[in-house]
């Protein structure tokens, strides 16, 4: 049969199909993309945002002596190229080519003390093979060649050396200066420059903010400080510098470049860090001795748990989203079917045998589905990302499901040539084998559920991968609750017919009847509405979940909606000026500090605050403080976990302060959540110096730092933004209200696709009713009781699945990495958002029912009944 | 002398062949029961049927007799529970799937009541026609057109079913069931939704495939018009036949229908029902053979017989 003329002919159920085709392929194939590529961006995202030091592939070489000296660049050069072959493959394309990033070498000294400094003053001695596109000569001029000088009768090295301005005003070190390094081979330093760094937030001076930076070192038991410095020397310092003098190391850094860095091949860089270890252990060469420092699978370990979460639920709602849309399209192929089965049966009476019959109806489907998918498939490649396999696979799936659904449908309906169907006879009773496999069903999902309850997940997911139970889990507990809802549901129907059958009024006994009586197909809007609304209402509530996380996440990490922090005093001015900033409305001071406890070294952080007023400040918000009860002797405190049970203790503050223990307080939001830390009221000390403001009110944050400049301000508005502009976060979210939005789209249209496919049908019985004396108001009534049961039910189902997953799924989703670190343990249930979706869907049903009333009005009575028969 | 095993085997067989001998259709004992969800519907309750080649038969028969069940069993859309039929010398009950379509391709066409549901409203007349060439992969160019105009429905071979009237649809759909040469046409009330003048036209549709291409034709029919034109009407009841009617031209050329109770092969008679009702007869009857007819009377009161 031609098929173009078919597909003219049933246009309608045509146009469907291929719209539920190409928006499910673009989802299918477009959101997978989308979400690769914020996970890429994230992956980005946390190697930049890491330290160099910390991603970069460092090797460390200790010189052990003179025998492994290194005395000219080139043989840095030669050594760097050596390490180069020795990166495998996967870590390659993240290294870029010698000479840019972050990449270098340098041989520096450490722990060289000056002669007669008593051991408090150190100068190393560094260079890096890089040094001239690194620092500018402020001061002096850029050292040369080493010389020898003779000092106490000895011939010993004289380094002309650079330092950094720093070192100049911490150390007390002049241009000029000649200082003597060296416990025993002595050799001299003369400081020739100054430098500073041409870019000094630049991640490069991570590796050496040694160079960079004085270094101030109390060691225990002293009250004084050590002061570390490392002076630039020049290519040629390096002809004088030997591991035999001094304390030398030699390293030389790849650096990772994150811009080609992608989410997928993680596993194979974290492995990649572990042979390129190997490598250098094994290689013949320097490089056996040398250690890798990075801190590069910690930081892709950490990132991999945060992908695991993401991916967890993304796996869940995309896979929800499949399915239903699958069933979505299969009942719109079922549509197209019902549409085509007069010619079809025709067909076959006349002679069509199965194979022909099967194929037309099929070769239809798939005249529709082919080119919307392929539509949807190359559209999605509009989406950024990269191409995965599920990319190809889902529109092969939609295309797969929709054609072998339509050949085997109709197969079957058209296996015997006359096929008779005795809509009057009550449906049959379950095979005893469909029973048990229903049991065997909802068991398994059940025991399902228990272990995942009880067992937990594989923690390891980083290193092996997803846990297929979390999958299965959620897809057999949808399953187990739509069988159930198949199969109970005509029990409490039955109760309302009965109750219908005593009523007056006819049309609720027929309508709840017809309901009852519904044909087997209305299982297949069932299997869609659930899940639809199971997905979509666990979506909601793990976003909702997430969101109200965040909020907490961000009140706790800052305590109010304004914070201002100083590392010095705030003085009663600055104070002032923050209160009269427009806008504010409360300003509670407090002073932080690190104090010793009792006489020992042992420290705690301390805050000294009026809880009263802090707490008057919070009321309302997510956060809450406990009050700090007062104390006849003493100081009352509140303490953490870690210093609960000593009672009353001293610690030494300004002055010794006897603190009394009247309460364990987990953590104080916006300051300390681990660790020691004591709470106590704000007047414990002579003379409050206040270092910190909580400020309550709808102030600028600019505003707040004008008036109180060079303080920190934090606040809580900002801090919530920051968790949320995590690419990943941001992602979760709007996968989530994507997938939502389109299920709930879903759900609607299986409820009109079904309402269409029962139209004859329902047209029909309504005719007949109507001869009998049905008005067009009952008959409206009659359709919408007809569907509503249905509806309800599954939509209340539907809810409580989708609240119980969350519960269900438990400790299987951890989204705290999208929480700023706070666990979004208990979910607290907004049953608004859900509650909406189900009503939203039940009310568009009802108004559904009603528009196809009012449409099927317009036909004559006669023509209906005509039609009725003929079908 | 006592036959040997494989005479009485070969006996059997003649036995069973002599039946109905060279029909073109044969139906013997013929029982359809529906079952759907463990309700039992005896459709056919051993129907005999014997239909010569070439033969005009109408059915008559009141609504539920099982007229539509055996055309659905002579279609090769329903098969049998039990019985034989035969039809062109292929056993309806025995046939595979294969045979089934081929049967239906070859052998077979017809005709339902309802016009809307013999044609495909969205394809043209000649369209149609070419439908069940093409399915059968036998298209032959012109045999459309040539159907057509044979029928008289020429004019309509371009037209598409809802811009032609019931009798020309009805007509269209004799030429498909014609389209790849049938030896049977099976019609099922082809005139139930025409009035009296186009009815006319449908069935001298009928008779002209029956003459001039030799098909025989079986209407099921309620239309007096039809039965009343056609040689040998047989009446359904109950899911067997029990009568026969005649029609021949007498010397006069007067066409002369005469009745005819149908006996079977075991010799049960189905009595008209007004027979029975106009003498009370109920239960039992007194049957006497006479010379040249067998007598049935009414049982007489004889109370103290029954004891």
């Amino acid at each position: 049969m031609k098929l173009l003329l078919l597909a003219r002919v049933h246009l309608g159920a045509v146009a469907v199909l291929m719209l539920l085709t190409l928006s499910a392929c673009l989802l299918v194939s477009g959101l997978p993309r989308v979400m690769q590529a914020a996970f890429d961006q994230a992956l980005r995202q946390s190697l930049s945002s890491a330290p160099a030091v910390r991603v970069d592939l460092t090797a460390v070489l200790a010189s052990s002596g003179a025998a492994q000296d290194l005395r000219e660049r080139a043989q840095f050069e030669a050594q760097d190229e050596q390490l180069r072959e020795l990166v495998p493959a996967p870590l390659k394309n993240l290294v870029p080519p010698p000479g840019t990033g972050t990449g270098h070498a340098s041989a520096k000294t450490y722990k060289t003390p000056v002669h007669e400094s008593g051991g408090w003053t150190f100068i190393n001695l560094g260079w890096l093979s890089d040094s001239d596109r690194r620092v500018d000569w402020v001061e002096g001029r850029a050292p040369g060649e080493p010389t020898q000088m003779r000092w106490r009768g000895m011939t010993i090295p004289l380094f002309e050396v650079g330092i950094v301005g720093e070192a100049r005003d911490l150390m007390h070190l002049q241009l000029g200066d000649t200082k003597i390094i060296g416990e025993s081979n002595y050799a001299a330093v003369k400081i020739v420059g100054i430098f500073r760094a041409k870019d000094a937030a630049d991640s490069y001076w991570t590796h050496n903010s040694d160079i960079l930076h004085v270094r101030q070192v109390v060691p225990p038991g002293k009250l004084d400080s050590e002061w570390y410095t490392t002076a630039l020397i020049p290519d040629a310092g390096l002809s004088a510098l030997s591991g035999d003098d001094r304390n030398l190391s030699y390293q030389w850094v790849l650096p990772i470049h994150h811009r080609s860095a992608a989410a997928l091949d993680v596993p194979e860089l974290a492995s990649g860090v572990n042979e390129f270890e190997r490598r250098m252990k094994l290689q013949p060469g320097i490089f056996a001795g040398s250690t890798l420092m990075t801190g590069l699978p910690t930081v892709l370990g950490h990132f991999l748990t945060a992908l695991a979460t993401a991916q967890t639920v993304m796996f869940l709602v995309l896979g929800g989203l499949l399915l239903v849309a699958l069933g979505v399209i299969v009942l719109a192929v079922q549509l197209l079917i019902d549409r085509m089965d007069h010619g079809l049966s025709l067909t076959r009476a006349r002679g069509g045998s199965l194979r022909q019959v099967a194929g037309t109806g099929a070769g239809l489907v798939a005249l529709a589905v082919a080119p919307a998918a392929v539509t949807g498939y190359a559209l999605s490649y509009l989406f950024p990302g990269p191409v995965l396999p599920i990319v190809h696979l889902g529109p092969a799936a939609v295309i797969g499901t929709a054609l072998a659904f339509a050949a085997a449908r109709i197969a079957v309906t058209h296996r015997a040539p006359l096929h008779e169907r005795r809509d009057d006879v009550v449906a049959a009773r379950p095979s005893v084998r469909r029973i048990t496999l229903e049991l065997l069903v909802v068991g398994l999902a059940l025991a399902g559920a228990y272990l995942l309850r009880t067992r937990g997940l594989t923690t390891q997911v980083a290193q092996e991968g997803q846990d297929p139970f979390l999958l299965l889990v959620p897809l057999a507990l949808t399953l187990a609750a739509a069988l159930i809802t198949i199969r109970c549901y005509p029990y409490p129907l039955r109760l309302f017919v009965r109750l219908a059958a005593r009523m007056r009024p006819a049309v609720p006994f027929l309508g709840l009847t017809r309901a009852a009586r519904a044909r087997s197909f209305s299982v297949l809007p069932v299997l869609i509405l659930l899940p639809a609304l199971g997905v979509s209402v666990f979506a909601s509530v793990i976003s909702d979940g997430v969101a109200g996380t965040q909020r907490l996440a961000a009140w706790q990490s800052v305590g109010a909606p304004f914070k201002i922090s100083s590392e010095r005093e705030l003085t009663a001015e600055v104070v002032e000026r923050v209160r009269q900033v427009p806008g504010v409305r409360r300003v509670v001071p407090a002073q932080t500090a690190t104090v010793q406890v009792g006489h020992t070294p042992e420290r705690a952080q301390i805050i000294a605050v009026d809880l009263a007023r802090w707490r008057k400040l919070l009321a309302g918000t997510p956060i809450s403080l406990p009050a700090l009860p007062a104390t006849a002797s003493g100081i009352p405190a509140l303490v953490s976990h870690e210093l609960r049970g000593r009672g009353t203790f001293e610690i030494g503050w300004q002055s010794r302060l006897r603190i009394t223990t009247q309460g364990v307080i987990p953590a104080v939001p916006g300051f300390f959540t681990q660790g020691k830390f004591i709470v106590v009221p704000f007047d414990v000390n002579q003379r409050p110096a206040v270092n910190t403001l909580l400020i309550d009110g709808n102030a600028t944050p600019a505003a707040l730092a004008q008036a109180a400049p060079h303080a920190k301000v934090e606040s809580r508005a900002g801090a919530l933004a920051a968790i949320q502009d995590d690419p990943l976060t941001s992602t979760v979210r709007d996968t989530l209200l994507v997938v939502t939005v389109a299920l709930a789209s879903y759900a609607l249209i299986a409820v009109v696709i079904t309402l269409v496919i029962g139209a004859a049908d329902r047209a029909r019985a309504l005719s007949f009713l109507r001869t009998l004396g049905l008005s067009d108001r009952q008959a409206q009534r009659l359709t919408v009781l007809e569907i509503l049961p249905m509806i309800l039910v599954t939509a209340l189902v539907g809810l409580a699945l989708g609240l119980g997953l969350p519960a269900a799924l438990g400790p299987g989703v951890d989204l705290s990495s999208y929480a700023g670190g706070l666990s979004v343990g208990d979910y607290e249930l907004d049953l608004i958002t859900p509650a909406a979706l189900a009503a939203g869907l039940a009310a568009v049903a009802v108004l559904g029912a009603y528009a196809h009333t009012a449409i099927s009005r317009r036909r004559s009575l006669g023509a209906v009944l005509r039609v009725g028969d003929l079908a | 002398m006592n036959p040997t095993l494989s005479e009485l085997e070969a006996q059997a067989s003649q036995g069973e062949a002599a039946f109905g001998g060279d029909a073109h259709i044969v139906c013997d004992n013929l029982v359809r029961i529906y079952k759907t969800e463990g309700v039992e519907v005896v459709a056919l309750q051993g129907l005999d049927l014997l239909v010569q080649k070439g033969e005009l038969l109408a059915i008559v028969g009141a609504s539920g007799s099982g007229k539509s069940t055996l055309l659905n069993v002579l279609s090769g859309l329903d098969i049998p529970t039990a019985g034989l039929a035969k039809v062109a010398g292929m056993d309806l009950l025995a046939m595979t799937a294969k045979d089934r379509l081929r049967y239906r391709r070859e052998v077979v066409g017809f005709v339902w009541q309802q016009t809307a549901r013999n044609l495909l409203p969205y394809l043209s007349a000649r369209e149609n026609v070419e439908l069940p060439m093409k399915l059968a992969g036998k298209a032959r160019r012109g045999r459309a057109s040539e159907l057509l105009e044979l029928l008289g429905v020429g004019y309509c071979a371009d037209r598409k079913a809802p811009e032609m009237s019931g009798g020309e649809q009805q007509r269209v759909a004799i030429a498909v069931a014609l389209a790849n040469s049938p030896q049977l046409i099976l019609a099922d009330e082809p005139t139930g939704e025409l009035d009296s003048e186009t009815s006319e036209e449908v069935f001298d549709a009928l008779r002209k495939a029956n003459r001039e291409l030799g098909v025989t034709v079986v209407v099921v029919t309620h239309d007096p018009l039809v039965s009343e034109q056609v040689d040998r009407t047989v009446g359904i009841r109950d899911g067997r036949t029990s009568s026969e009617t005649l029609r021949r031209e007498d010397a006069e050329g007067q066409i002369i229908a005469e009745e005819y109770a149908v006996l079977d092969r075991v010799g049960r008679l189905q009595l008209p029902r007004d027979f029975m009702n106009a003498l009370e007869m109920e239960r039992r009857v007194r049957l006497e053979l006479e010379s040249d007819h067998i007598g049935v009377w009414p049982a007489r009161e004889e109370p103290s017989g029954e004891q």
